[in-house]
C-alpha cells in the first residue's frame, strides 16, 4: 500500500510539471514571450513554478476574474474549483443511486418494458451532447416554472449571483438573492445545483446502467449465484448481497475510467447554468474572436484541472482496491 | 483473410458463409439497427448533397416582407428564416455537410492511426507499448475539449479541413486502447504461437492473423469515435471556437448562434424557435442513429453466446 502511494505521488507530480511546464510555454510563445532580447521560456516557467511556492504568482488563486457571461461577479479560482467540485460530487450521487437501481430492476426482469425503457435512456442520454441537455432542460424548466425556475430550484446561477438575464441583468428591478450563511448557504447552494447536476448525470446513469446490467447478468450465471439459489435465499438478497457486491468493482472501476468525459460534460453544463466553476473561468481566458490567452492565468486553471482528474483516479483505484480483494493480493 | 475466423466453432446455419456474411445475415436480424442505418443514410447522403440541393449556399438572405425572421413553410422557406432572412434549411443542410465531413474524415483517419497504434503495441509490447499506453491514458483521463479549445484559438480561423485534421490527431488514443486490448487477447491464442514457431514474419502475422480478427473491433471503434468527433466538434463550436458560422455552418455553430442571442429565458432577440430547434434536431437525429448502429454492428461482428 505504501508502495503504490509513493508511486502515485510520483506519477502525480510528473504529469503536473510536464502539464504545466508544456502548456505555459505554448501559450507564452503564442503570447510573444520568450522572444531573443528578453529571458527564455524555461526561464520564465522556472520563475512562475518558483512563484507558487514563494507566493508570488500563488495570488492568482485567489484572485477575482471577470467571466464572459457577463455575470458581473468576480469569482475567485478556487472558488469555481469548489464550484465545479460541488457539481461533480452531486451528480456522481445522482448516477449512482439511479444507475444502481435502474440496472437491478433491469437485470431482475430481463426483457420487460421498463428494461427496454433504461436501454432507450442510455441511448438517449449518450445521443443528446451535455450543453445541449441543459439548454433544453432550461427551456423546459422556463416554460413550467418562468424565469425564476420550478419551485425552490432556480433556473441557473450560483448563490449570490445575478445570472444574465435574470434579476437586475435583465433589466428588472429585482435585487439578486442572498446567499445566506451556515446551513441556509448550504441549502442554497444544493437548490442551485440540483437542476445542473441532474443534467450532467442523465447522460451517464443510462451508459453506466446498462454497463452494471451486463455485469450483473454475467455474474448471475456464475455458479456461485446457483449455490445461493440452491440454498434457498430469496431472489432479491441473491441479487442485492451476492451478484451487487461481486459486481460492484467493475462498477466503480467503470464510473471513475470515464472521468475525462464527465468533466469534459460538466464544463459546458457549468457554463450553460451559468454555474460560474472552472469551465466559465476556462472559457472566459479564451478570446473568441482576436487576442491571445494570458498563461499566467490559463496555467493555474489547467493545474486546478489535472488535480481533479489526479485526485478522481487515486479515488477510483482506491475503491477498487477497498472493493475488490484480489487486487489487493497483487500489491 | 477469413479462414482464421472460419475455424471458430459455429452451429449449422451459422457455419455458412464468410466471416463477413454471416456478420451481414446477423445485422439484418435486427431491426433497430436497419432502421438507424436507413435514417443515417438518408440524413448523410442529404448532407452530402448539399452542393447539389442548395447551390446558392447558405448565405442567401430572403428579403421578402422585410429582413425579419419567417416561420416555417413562409414564402416557401421549408423550415423558414432565421434573423436576418437566412433560409434555415440551406443552413442546416450546410452544416450536416460540413459537420459529417469532420466526423466521417477525421474519424477514418484517427481510427487508422488508432489500429496502428493498437496493433503495434499490443503485439511487440515493451518500451514502446508502455509510452504510448501511458500517453494514451493520459489524453483519455483529462477532458479533450480543453485541449481541442487550446489548439482551435491557436489555428483561427479554423477551416473545416483544419477541424477535421486537429479531430484525426486528437482522437486516436481513444480507439487505441481498445483495439490494443482486442491485440493482447488474439496474440495470446495459440494459432499465433503456432504461426511464430513456423517461423512467420511478424509482418505477416500482423497483417493476416491479428489485422483480421481485430477487424470487428476496429469498426465499432470507428462508429465510437464518429460519434465522439461529432459531439466533441458540437460542443467546442456552441462555446464559439472552432469553425466560426461565418465562414462555415456547422451544426455546433449554428446551435451555438442562436442560442446565444437567445433561447428561452435568455430570448432577448426574437429568434423563432425553429432557428435553433432545427439543427438541434439534426445533431441529436444524426448521434442517436450512430450510436444505435454501433451497438447493432458490435453485436453482429462479435456475438457473445
Amino acid at each position: 500500500m505504501a508502495g503504490l502511494v509513493v508511486k502515485r505521488i510520483g506519477l502525480a507530480i510528473a504529469v503536473l510539471l510536464a502539464l504545466t511546464c508544456g502548456s505555459f510555454c505554448f501559450f507564452a510563445w503564442l503570447g510573444g514571450l520568450g522572444r531573443s532580447p528578453g529571458p527564455s521560456l524555461l526561464t520564465l516557467y522556472w520563475r512562475w513554478l518558483r512563484g507558487l511556492f514563494d507566493g508570488s504568482t500563488l495570488h492568482v488563486f485567489a484572485q477575482p476574474m471577470f467571466t464572459r457571461n457577463f455575470t458581473l461577479q468576480g469569482v475567485t479560482m478556487l472558488q469555481a474549483l469548489g464550484h465545479t467540485v460541488v457539481l461533480l460530487a452531486y451528480a456522481l450521487v445522482f448516477v449512482v443511486v439511479f444507475s444502481i437501481g435502474l440496472a437491478l430492476l433491469a437485470a431482475s426482469r430481463r426483457g420487460s418494458g421498463l428494461d427496454v425503457g433504461a436501454r432507450t435512456l442510455a441511448y438517449v442520454g449518450w445521443a443528446i451532447p451535455g450543453f445541449l441537455l441543459a439548454l433544453l432542460v432550461q427551456l423546459l424548466v422556463n416554460a413550467i416554472g418562468g424565469p425564476r425556475g420550478v419551485g425552490p430550484f432556480p433556473l441557473a446561477g450560483w448563490p449570490g449571483s445575478c445570472p444574465a438575464g435574470i434579476g437586475v441583468n435583465s433589466g428588472h428591478l429585482t435585487p439578486c438573492p442572498a446567499a445566506g450563511s451556515g446551513i441556509r448557504y448550504v441549502l442554497n447552494v444544493l437548490r442551485y445545483a440540483t437542476l445542473p447536476a441532474l443534467t450532467l448525470a442523465a447522460a451517464f446513469v443510462g451508459v453506466h446502467a446498462r454497463y452494471l446490467r451486463s455485469t450483473l447478468l454475467d455474474t448471475l450465471a456464475r455458479p456461485f449465484v446457483t449455490t445461493a439459489r440452491a440454498k434457498g435465499l430469496p431472489e432479491r438478497r441473491v441479487l442485492v448481497r451476492h451478484a451487487m457486491r461481486a459486481s460492484l468493482a467493475t462498477f466503480v472501476g467503470a464510473l471513475f475510467s470515464d472521468f475525462g468525459a464527465m468533466l469534459g460534460g460538466a464544463l459546458a453544463v457549468d457554463w450553460v447554468f451559468q454555474f460560474n466553476g472552472l469551465g466559465t473561468v476556462f472559457i472566459s481566458l479564451f478570446p473568441i474572436d482576436v487576442g491571445t490567452v494570458d498563461p499566467y492565468l490559463l496555467v493555474p486553471v489547467l493545474f486546478l484541472t489535472a488535480l481533479l482528474v489526479i485526485a478522481a483516479s487515486t479515488l477510483g483505484d482506491l475503491a477498487t482496491y477497498r472493493l475488490d480483494p484480489r487486487v489487493r493480493r497483487v500489491e | 483473410m477469413s479462414d482464421v475466423a472460419l475455424a471458430v466453432e459455429l452451429d449449422g446455419a451459422e457455419r455458412r458463409g464468410g466471416f463477413w456474411r454471416r456478420t451481414l445475415r446477423r445485422l439484418i436480424r435486427q431491426p433497430v439497427t436497419l432502421a438507424a442505418l436507413f435514417v443515417l443514410a438518408v440524413v448523410l447522403v442529404a448532407g452530402a448533397l448539399a452542393p447539389v440541393l442548395e447551390p446558392k449556399g447558405w448565405n442567401i438572405i430572403d428579403l421578402t416582407d422585410r429582413w425579419h425572421n419567417h416561420g416555417p413553410t413562409i414564402h416557401g422557406h421549408l423550415l423558414g428564416t432565421d434573423n436576418i432572412g437566412r433560409d434555415v434549411l440551406a443552413r442546416v443542410l450546410w452544416g450536416i455537410h460540413s459537420s459529417e465531413q469532420t466526423a466521417i474524415v477525421g474519424g477514418i483517419a484517427a481510427t487508422a492511426l488508432a489500429a496502428l497504434a493498437g496493433l503495434a503495441t499490443g503485439y511487440f509490447g515493451g518500451w514502446l507499448d508502455a509510452v504510448v499506453t501511458r500517453l494514451a491514458d493520459l489524453v483519455t483521463g483529462f477532458p479533450v475539449i480543453v485541449v481541442l479549445i487550446a489548439v482551435f484559438v491557436w489555428l483561427r480561423p479554423v477551416t473545416v479541413w483544419d477541424a477535421t485534421v486537429v479531430f484525426a490527431l486528437a482522437m486516436w488514443p481513444f480507439g487505441a486502447r481498445v483495439i490494443r486490448a482486442q491485440t493482447v487477447a488474439v496474440a495470446a491464442e495459440e494459432y499465433v504461437a503456432a504461426a511464430q514457431a513456423l517461423g512467420a514474419s511478424n509482418r505477416r502475422i500482423v497483417f493476416r492473423h491479428l489485422l483480421p480478427n481485430a477487424a470487428g473491433t476496429i469498426v465499432v471503434t470507428l462508429t465510437a469515435l464518429v460519434g465522439q468527433i461529432l459531439l466533441i466538434e458540437a460542443t467546442a463550436e456552441f462555446f464559439g471556437y472552432g469553425v466560426a458560422s461565418i465562414a462555415r455552418p456547422t451544426l455546433g455553430n449554428l446551435i451555438g448562434e442562436a442560442t446565444t442571442s437567445g433561447i428561452g429565458p435568455y430570448n432577448t432577440v426574437g429568434l423563432g424557435w425553429w432557428v435553433w430547434a432545427s439543427p438541434m434536431v439534426a445533431l441529436v437525429l444524426v448521434l442517436a442513429c450512430v450510436s444505435l448502429v454501433g451497438d447493432g454492428l458490435d453485436a453482429a461482428l462479435n456475438p457473445r453466446g
